[in-house]
């Protein structure tokens, strides 16, 4: 039985495994190869250049740059997008009635394109637009997308607006999925609110939790669109991620094999950011009492 | 048994229908991927520029030659912009399915696919000298000639980039036409500081502090040709930048950013909208501005000048940047596509009419040395008089570099120098010499 079992198990998921066979795994040896030469994809020779791409990437103020930038859009983003979507869940699961539809309402800007939110954002900051008439009137000119740190800034507000009902989604489920008995129980108990969250909802809602940081984090490794349209990376190089900069090499300055490299190394920064970070968080539920 | 089938049968199914997902459809039928030949008929693909206008441009013409040629079908849509359509263009040839040819190539690009064998040197097909000829384009198109002596790029429109500026704020300030020297508007910028604050600036556009390599067509590079008669700044893979003339326009714009008259921020529609009185324009901006500002009329609240010289020098020996595309024909199309492509360029550019047609739908100069005396140009000239000075300057107008490198060398002049000076964070003589010995190590 457990036999047959392992069968249907694996065609069942055949569909899948063959899809990131083909669209993971090809494409990622494709890179390896593409990172060893010097090639531009289009020319009609190339020469293999072994490891000078990953050393030049190593070297390149613009990589470094890349690198920092992504923790620096996680201290940003992370904390101010799980902030608001705690919130919006637990506002839309004490509703009484229409959860649904408040939570599709958060949920839009999810489907909204960056193109066309970046384009907005770039109206709402303009030198004319009523808000810095006003600032400046109070005495405040600020440079939003011109400065290091708001135009940093910006793109975390951006990009916390875009996916704060998203994970307000999973997390009400979460909190849809709390037993009403444990909280009955301990309002029986006597706890107050402060204690019934921190409790009781917290280390039952941590499953959700887990899976919304994990997925916020993920998302900084993949900005793209909200710079590109914004700041182009700048100023000095305070918005170049890592997908800016693999765009810039590939298809501006036409450094496919460099561009791989730059590509591989952020895969790799990817990888042991996330595995620290999920050991981090294990750690945490773990300490808690939570998991 | 039977179950093993079922599983090896669901597999294919899904391989296949994946697989023949990621087709790209190249060598099923004699219309599909970049064209072929099929049944004597010749199918070429062609990218236009992504903008409807372009667009319609082509089909028509494609459509009016297929019907005096049957042999040959020209399939024309728009180059996609995945971000961009450079992007989308080398993704293509990558991916084996580049059309025959295409429009919107910039010479900088041009250089970079060049370089990458990816087109074909059009002076070595037959009919290209004819289409020069005929065109009347033998001073356009000669600064056009690459390193290697060939001519891979056909310019279809030059745009000498123009500045305009706000008449109706410089009447207010006792001027009736636009100052035309550095020090002229460096004055003009301290009575406008000292009327408006900080309402107006001579120069109000976020581009100035943006390191984008293309953005420097539209700023230093306008203001370089003028201040160095044209000089060619890079030539082959040697820095021949005019020391003297670079640092003149760096200066001036310190002296703007010391007079407060610059404002790098970004400002919706800054120029049209009056917080800025000075800004590079191009002819295509005129469609947009009838739609969006039609209280903007040319010679009465704004006029159009060549860029500013240094002190001392003739403004009437300005240069400018030449904004200009044009059309290649790609090394992966077959002799008989790359053949019929170059015959549907003959025909389109043997009749003046077919630029003309071109001038008055999209407003971008032919790229042609008699658009000021050819009379098919004649009524579109004077029914929107503000492109006459465009068509004028068009001999005047300096096509960007044709260096495979140009978007890391473009990138070198905002980084090491124009962006900083715009900002005050170095002097124009050490942001010039920065800039000369970053480009000078980024060529070798």
């Amino acid at each position: 039985m457990d036999h047959r079992n392992n069968k249907m198990g694996w065609l069942f998921t055949s569909p899948y495994l063959l899809y990131s066979l083909i669209f993971f795994f090809g494409p990622l040896i494709w890179s390896f190869f593409l990172s060893v030469t010097d090639w531009n994809l289009i020319a009609p020779t190339f020469n293999l250049v072994g490891i000078e791409n990953f050393a030049n990437a190593l070297k390149s103020p613009s990589v470094h740059s890349a690198f920092w930038v992504t923790y620096k859009f996680m201290i940003i983003f992370v904390p101010i997008v799980t902030v608001l979507a705690t919130a919006v869940a637990v506002l839309v699961h004490g509703l009484p009635r229409f959860k649904s539809l408040f939570l599709i309402g958060f949920f839009l800007p999810y489907l909204s394109s960056g193109v066309v939110s970046s384009l907005i954002a770039k109206g709402l900051l303009s030198y004319t637009s009523p808000m810095n008439v006003f600032l400046r009137k109070m005495g405040l000119d600020i440079d939003w997308l011109g400065t290091p740190l708001s135009a940093l800034g910006i793109v975390g507000l951006i990009l916390a607006w875009k996916f704060t009902g998203y994970y307000a989604l999973i997390l009400t489920s979460g909190l849809e999925s709390i037993d009403k008995e444990v909280y009955e129980a301990a309002a029986i108990d006597g706890v107050t609110d402060r204690q019934r969250f921190w409790r009781i909802t917290l280390p039952l809602l941590y499953p959700s939790l887990y899976t919304t940081l994990i997925l916020a984090f993920g998302v900084t490794f993949g900005i793209f669109t909200e710079v590109y349209q914004l700041t182009g990376g700048g100023p000095n190089n305070a918005t170049n991620t890592w997908q800016m900069e693999i765009f810039k090499q590939a298809f501006t300055n036409l450094q496919a094999g460099y561009a791989s490299a730059v590509a591989l190394l952020a895969s790799v920064a990817t990888f042991i950011s996330i595995f620290i970070i999920r050991k981090f968080l294990e750690i945490w539920g773990k300490r808690n009492g939570w998991v | 048994m039977m179950r093993k089938s079922l599983g090896a049968l669901l597999l294919a199914a899904v391989a296949s229908t994946m697989l023949s997902a990621c087709s790209t459809g190249q060598g099923s039928t004699e219309s599909s991927g970049n064209g072929g030949a099929s049944g004597g008929v010749t199918t070429i693909e062609f990218w236009a520029a992504p903008n409807p206008t372009q667009q319609a441009y082509w089909q028509e013409m494609a459509k009016a030659y297929e019907s005096e040629h049957s042999n040959v079908k020209i399939n024309v849509s728009a180059i996609k912009e995945s971000p961009t359509s450079e992007a989308s263009i080398q993704s293509a040839i990558a991916a084996k399915s580049a059309p025959t040819m295409s429009e919107n190539i910039n010479r900088g690009f041009g250089a970079q696919l060049a370089d990458s064998k990816a087109l074909v040197p059009l002076d070595t097909l037959d009919g290209f000298q004819d289409i020069v000829k005929e065109r009347n384009m033998n001073s356009t198109i000669e600064p056009w000639k690459f390193a290697d002596g060939h001519q891979y790029v056909l310019p279809i429109y030059s745009n000498a980039m123009l500045f305009g500026w706000r008449l109706d704020v410089l009447k207010e300030l006792g001027y009736n036409e636009p100052p035309q020297t550095y020090s002229e508007i460096v004055e003009l910028t301290k009575k406008l500081k000292d009327k408006y604050g900080d309402q107006k600036y001579l120069w109000a556009k976020a581009d100035l502090a943006d390191p984008t390599a293309w953005k420097r067509w539209f700023d230093f590079y306008m203001l370089y040709n003028a201040a160095s008669g044209g000089n060619k700044f890079i030539e082959g893979s040697r820095f021949t930048g005019d020391r003297k003339a670079g640092e003149e326009v760096l200066a001036f714009m310190d002296d703007l950013r010391k007079a407060n008259g610059l404002l790098a921020r970004q400002v919706t529609d800054p120029f049209e909208n009056g917080v800025g009185v000075f800004t590079d324009v191009g002819p295509w901006t005129f469609t947009t501005w009838k739609e969006k500002y039609p209280n903007l009329k040319y010679g009465d609240n704004f006029a159009l000048t060549m860029p500013p010289v240094p002190d001392g020098m003739d403004p009437k020996d300005s240069k400018t940047f030449a904004d200009t595309k044009g059309l290649v024909i790609y090394a992966s199309a077959t002799k008989e596509q790359q053949a019929a492509a170059i015959d549907f360029i003959k025909w389109v550019y043997s009749d003046a009419a077919n630029d003309a047609k071109w001038f008055e739908q999209t407003n971008l100069p032919p790229a042609r040395d008699d658009l000021k005396t050819n009379d098919s140009f004649k009524a579109i000239l004077d029914k929107q008089p503000e492109l006459k000075p465009y068509a004028e300057n068009v001999p005047n107008a300096i096509p960007p570099m044709d260096n495979a490198k140009y978007n890391d060398l473009q990138t070198i002049i905002g980084t090491e120098a124009f962006n900083k000076v715009v900002k005050g964070q170095i002097s124009p003589a050490e942001g010039w010499a920065n800039m000369q010995k970053a480009i000078e190590g980024a060529l070798q």
